[in-house]
């Protein structure tokens, strides 16, 4: 139980640079994800809490201690890796009891406490078996029972899943929020799922070539992304983007584009002033804001033509072609028509978000 | 994972080479345990039932090679008026000894130079590898001058830096190879978990055991067999079991059969090793676990 302060923090490896000037409060007994494509920097800065990696500069606390200088055996952390790093000579009891055996913990308490996780995990059956004998969900749940059989201030997490097959995956995501929240520790997760992040932190850290982009809890990501990338990295099927034109006229802001226009509120036509923003921009919308019927006579306003339909079981996800862009719109499953038919869609326009189309900032 | 299963196809050149490779072992078994089978048993034989052979092309009569009254004498006599037990102690001392030192600093040299990245480090590594290249008696002379100096020659401490000197080079080489196949991550757990830097190093070395056996049968086969140094270097108060052997062979009337048990007291001592060690060499085939 620990808070965690990163103040502008560095990573270089040699000239490569891994994260830049990076600040982040984690809050005791919060599940901070740190969300981010491959590359990011979000395994540095995992690693540089943990001790593994030097601090280029700047300065971590765990509470009110300065940590840049102790080994990760001071820190009290407990870390799972990608690739799980179990002792290959050990058996699932030997792996889960190190830790403990390391700090001395008399003889039965160790029993105990290792029983205790293994229950938790659902692994008691597999603890005299090497891990060459174990599933990769079950050398997970290895690696995850090590950590828990102490109660370290923090956990770490480095994509302790990405390596399951997909339902699997959704179950242990799951199960490590219950855990996590029964467990009550502060806990750093890093993944670039952005299902995982969305569906178990408290709070997201999205991170992009070294810089965090966004801090906030997974609704305020979702629905007030703060730049082009938070919007387009987060959310399945991803937002679409068009590049649009800003037209004033007599109600209020208009934005074109070659297949439809769009009146804006007056609190949105507010922010784009306030913020300054230029005639030409990027308009984003999600493929859930947009409506779709087919046939060409319906009562949505824009017209298109259908490019490809993909039922997904109870959804459906129709790619439509409208003034020569391509949007992907998600809908409830229905007859929808073919390639080439034609259909209208409807945007929600108070869902739009409207962004700087050279810097990617939102303005709203 | 496809087995591993190796497909054969049957046809008329593979009963061939089939018969040929079973000629061939046969052959070839003959020729490596007949000479230990003759030194074992002739071992055992007095002076006269020594050369009793069968006349030549006369297969029937191998018996009469079997034929005689085993005696022990000879082992008798080496233990006691040639001083073997010495000689046997100061080979193991000097082969054990050398291995253990070799061993120990070159797995920790190798995990450094496995696991740290600096600048020349790769040129580090060939020279290392480069003082095992010159042939030993390349270096005999001025290292037994520097022996002299320092008072080494003839004593069993001399031998054993002797024989470091030409297996610490080869183990540093060949162990960073298994250390580099140890994933660092099971350290860097092992430094979560509460163990410090050695602790860690400790831990990982049940993963390289492999490589540390088949080295320790090196090291030790090296100084046990050797030869050069040993008469050098070891001559005096450092004898060991070859040079011993060597010095049976007198001008005239040579004991065979004391030589033979020599030669019997020098070889068993290693099937031994080889058979102790060869649990860890089987285990490496099955720690494969270690990667992925
Ligand atoms: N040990 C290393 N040496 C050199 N460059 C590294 C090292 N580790 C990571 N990097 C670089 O740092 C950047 C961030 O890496 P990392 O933190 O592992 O990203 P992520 O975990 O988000 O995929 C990448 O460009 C990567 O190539
Ligand atoms: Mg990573």
């Amino acid at each position: 139980m620990a808070s965690v302060t990163i103040t502008d923090v560095w990573k270089y490896y040699g000239k490569t640079m891994a994260v830049k000037e990076l600040n982040l409060e984690i809050r005791n007994n919060e599940f901070m994800c740190i969300l981010g494509p491959s590359g990011c920097g979000k395994s540095s800065t995992l690693r540089m809490l943990a001790g593994l990696e030097f601090i280029s500069s700047g300065d971590i606390y765990f509470d009110d201690v300065r940590v840049n200088d102790l080994p990760p055996r001071d820190r009290d952390i407990a870390m799972v890796f990608e690739n799980y790093a179990l002792y290959p000579h050990k058996t699932v009891y030997e792996n889960m009891a190190n830790p403990l055996k390391l700090r001395r913990t008399p003889k039965q308490e160790i029993e105990r406490r290792v029983r205790r996780a293994a229950e938790i995990l659902e692994i008691e059956p597999l603890l005299d078996r090497k891990p060459v004998e174990l599933s990769g969900g079950q050398k997970q749940r290895t690696a995850i029972g090590r950590a828990i059989v102490r109660e370290p201030k923090v956990f770490l997490f480095d994509e302790p899943i990405a390596h399951l097959d997909a339902k699997l995956r959704s179950h242990m995501r799951g199960e490590l929020k219950h855990l996590q929240r029964d467990l009550e520790t502060t806990t750093v997760y890093v993944t670039h799922d952005q299902l995982e992040g969305m569906s178990m932190a408290d709070r997201i850290a999205v991170m992009h070539e070294g810089v965090l982009q966004q801090l906030g809890t997974p609704e305020e990501i979702y629905n007030h992304p703060t730049n082009e990338f938070v919007a387009g990295f987060v959310g399945e099927p991803p937002m679409n983007f068009l590049d649009c034109t800003l037209e004033r006229t007599n109600v209020g802001l208009t934005v074109v584009h070659a297949g439809f226009r769009l009146a804006l509120s007056e609190q949105q036509a507010s922010l784009l002033t306030a913020g300054g923003a230029e005639a030409d921009v990027r308009i984003g919308i999600r493929p859930d804001n947009i409506a779709i019927e087919p046939g060409a006579d319906g009562a949505l306003e824009v017209p298109g033509e259908i490019f490809v339909t993909e039922p997904l079981g109870g959804d459906m996800v129709v790619e439509v072609t409208i003034g020569g862009d391509r949007v992907t719109v998600k809908s409830k499953i229905g007859p929808m028509g073919g390639p080439g038919d034609p259909c209208r869609i409807g945007f929600a326009v108070d869902k739009l978000h409207v962004f700087d189309k050279t810097s990617g900032v939102a303005y709203f | 994972m496809a087995s591993r299963e190796i497909v054969r196809y049957r046809s008329p050149l593979r009963s061939v080479l089939q018969g040929l490779s079973v000629l061939f072992l046969i052959f070839f078994f003959v020729w490596t345990v007949l000479p230990l089978l003759i030194m074992v048993v002739s071992s055992f034989k007095d002076l006269l039932d020594a050369f009793q052979l069968p006349e030549v092309g006369d297969f029937g009569g191998v018996g009469v090679m079997f034929d005689f009254e085993p005696t022990g004498a000879h082992y008798v006599e080496l233990f006691t008026e040639k001083h073997f037990g010495t000689y046997l102690r100061n080979s193991l001392i000097a082969s054990l000894g050398s291995a253990a030192v070799s061993v120990s600093l070159g797995s920790m040299a190798a995990y450094a130079l496995s696991r740290a990245e600096f600048r020349g480090k790769r040129d580090l590594l060939f020279w290392i590898i480069s003082t095992r290249m010159a042939p030993v008696v390349a270096v005999m002379v001025p290292l037994y001058v520097i022996f002299r100096s320092s008072g080494l020659v003839g004593t069993l401490p001399g031998l054993i830096l002797a024989y470091t000197t030409f297996n610490l080079p080869f183990a540093i080489w060949i162990l960073k190879g298994f250390f580099d196949n140890v994933p660092y991550a099971i350290e860097e757990a092992a430094q979560c978990d509460g163990c410090t830097r050695w602790q860690a190093f400790r831990l990982i070395i049940p993963l390289v055991a492999p490589g540390l056996g088949a080295f320790i049968v090196l090291c030790v086969l090296f100084g046990w067999n050797d030869f050069l140094f040993a008469t050098i270097i070891g001559s005096g108060g450092a004898k060991t079991l070859p040079v011993a052997t060597a010095e049976l062979v007198q001008p005239v009337k040579i004991q065979w059969g004391m030589i033979m048990a020599a030669g019997v007291v020098t070889t068993v001592p290693m099937m031994f090793l080889g058979l102790l060690i060869r649990r860890y060499l089987v285990a490496g085939l099955t720690m494969g676990a270690v990667r992925e």
